[in-house]
């Protein structure tokens, strides 16, 4: 087992001459809940989608768990995206099927559980369930497994704030200690208050990788107001306003 | 894992077919009976044994439109949709993936063929003169078996061979046509369809091109040889270079899925 579960160094992303990743250097340790903090476009999205292997980087390296992206680290990471991913035809328990097949780590029961928690119906056709239902599943298939690497792309930004505050403490109750857990959001007050670190995107860059208690120590201030800060300096800068 | 994505992609294409390919057998069961019926019946009897085999043809010629229709889509929305998300997700290698898709796809092509033939048979009746004579020619030739027998049969292994391998080949260049598609940030569905017609054009020059040269080689493979052995010999030639372009075909899929993928 690697000391840091996740490296990226000099990682680069080019979609045709835009930069969305720009020479990105960062670790990331075991055991945390990591918040990746950006506004639209800074490149959360493509950060975390190049970790889960559905996108090439344009230069630089990634390694989980010590080794390049392919089957090995994609079995080690559960990984949520921003979109349903699933075929209209299945049933919830179609997908569990699937899930047990392909991840050693997916604990049947415990979705079983977790679908009765969230008031979810697995038998359902997932063509019958509304658009808030179908996320819970997706979500609860990906924190029934027992993943090292969780990556959570906007769990939290199609929801109205009494489901946030829900689907929060089911990834907070469900994932497995000796993970990492890394949330995407722009919605940073909502998940400050679970993070033990926070990482700043900004067109491209990290520009503040630390624990959310330094931040606060050193600026005087919470993440969220940090955060609201730099971003609406930039704005200005821009002239958006 | 190979065996773990063919079940998922069994389950979703045969889902499909679940319906017609019973429908299919029915029809030619009603057919059975309307077309035996005819014998000095009215105009109405005409007309239906007419209209019965309207719908049977037109079922089966359906059949095999849905097939491709399905391989376009399993593929287009499996591996390129949204859908592509959990599946280049999953923890196998992209060549697994492509390849999962084209056996289920070879096989259910495959499964209408016999579908498709196992029908005729249902409409003919076992006692008209045409099918017990066809049933007397292979009673004689299992009594009578030599050379010619074996090489009949030979015969009808390779084509079969052949049949798979060429469906196999034109839904590679589906593949490879979406998944150049795919390279582009816009109109993917207008760039698929091009790169499909790029692909044909492409491998025509380039067959024409080559023709002289493989002239050569056919003549000198098939070289004092006639009749059955002749078809035999140009069977497989012509089994070899599809299995070659299903090979190109392929590299080239599993090289973009692999290395440029960009689900939107």
């Amino acid at each position: 087992m690697n000391e840091q579960l996740v490296t990226c160094t000099a990682l680069t992303k080019r979609y045709g001459n835009k930069l969305a990743l720009d020479r990105v250097n960062l670790e990331l340790g075991r055991g945390r809940i990591v918040g990746l903090l950006g506004p639209n476009g800074s490149g959360k999205t493509t950060l975390i989608k190049i970790l889960c292997g559905l996108l090439q980087p344009s230069g630089g390296a990634v390694l989980v768990d010590g080794q390049t992206v392919g089957p090995y680290t994609k079995s080690i990471i559960s990984y949520l995206p921003d979109r349903m991913y699933f075929a209209d035809w299945m049933k919830a328990t179609d997908l569990f099927d699937l899930f047990a097949d392909f991840y050693k780590d997916f604990d049947r029961t415990r979705a079983m559980n977790m679908c009765a928690a969230l008031g979810v119906t697995p038998s359902d056709r997932l063509k019958s369930m509304s658009k808030g239902t179908k996320e819970k599943v997706q979500l609860v298939l990906v924190m029934a497994r027992k993943a090292q690497l969780y990556l959570l792309d906007e769990p939290i930004a199609g929801v109205d704030p009494a489901a946030r505050d829900f689907i929060l403490s089911t990834i907070l109750t469900n994932y497995n200690e000796e993970g990492t857990v890394l949330i995407s959001t722009h919605l940073i007050s909502d998940i400050e208050k679970v993070l033990d670190e926070a990482i700043f995107l900004k067109n491209g860059q990290i520009t503040l990788h630390d624990t959310v208690d330094n931040i606060r120590e050193r600026e005087g201030k919470s993440v969220d107001a940090l955060f609201r800060d730099i971003f609406r300096a930039h704005n200005m800068e821009g002239g958006a306003f | 894992m190979f065996g773990k994505l063919l079940k998922y992609d069994f389950r979703s294409m045969w889902k499909q077919f679940a319906f017609i390919w019973p429908a299919a057998l029915a029809l030619a069961l009603v057919n059975r009976f309307t077309i035996s019926s005819l014998e000095g019946s009215s105009t109405v009897g005409e007309t239906t044994a007419g209209v019965a085999m309207l719908i049977y043809v037109s079922i089966l010629i359906a059949m095999f439109i849905i097939a491709v229709i399905f391989v376009i889509q399993r593929f287009y929305k499996g591996l390129l949709g949204d859908e592509g998300y959990l599946m280049h997700t999953l923890p196998v290698r992209s060549w697994q993936l492509v390849g999962s898709k084209l056996l289920c796809a070879v096989i259910t092509t495959a499964v209408n063929v016999v579908v498709a033939i196992f029908s005729i048979f249902l409409i003919i009746p076992w006692n008209h003169a045409d099918f017990q004579e066809i049933i007397r020619a292979f009673q004689y030739l299992f009594s009578h078996w030599d050379i010619n027998a074996t090489y009949g049969v030979l015969g009808i292994v390779e084509s079969i061979l052949f049949m798979l391998v060429s469906f196999a080949t034109g839904f590679l260049q589906l593949y490879l046509a979406m998944s150049v598609g795919h390279l582009f940030n816009k109109n993917r569905v207008a760039m698929s369809v091009i790169a499909f017609i790029a692909v044909n054009t492409v491998v025509g020059i380039l067959l024409n091109t080559a023709s002289p040269a493989m002239e050569h080689v056919f003549s000198a493979i098939t070289a004092g040889t006639a009749g059955m052995s002749l078809y035999l010999r140009s069977i497989c030639i012509a089994i070899v270079g599809e299995l070659i372009l299903s090979a190109i075909y392929f590299v080239g899929t599993e090289y973009i899925l692999r290395n440029k993928l960009n689900l939107e």
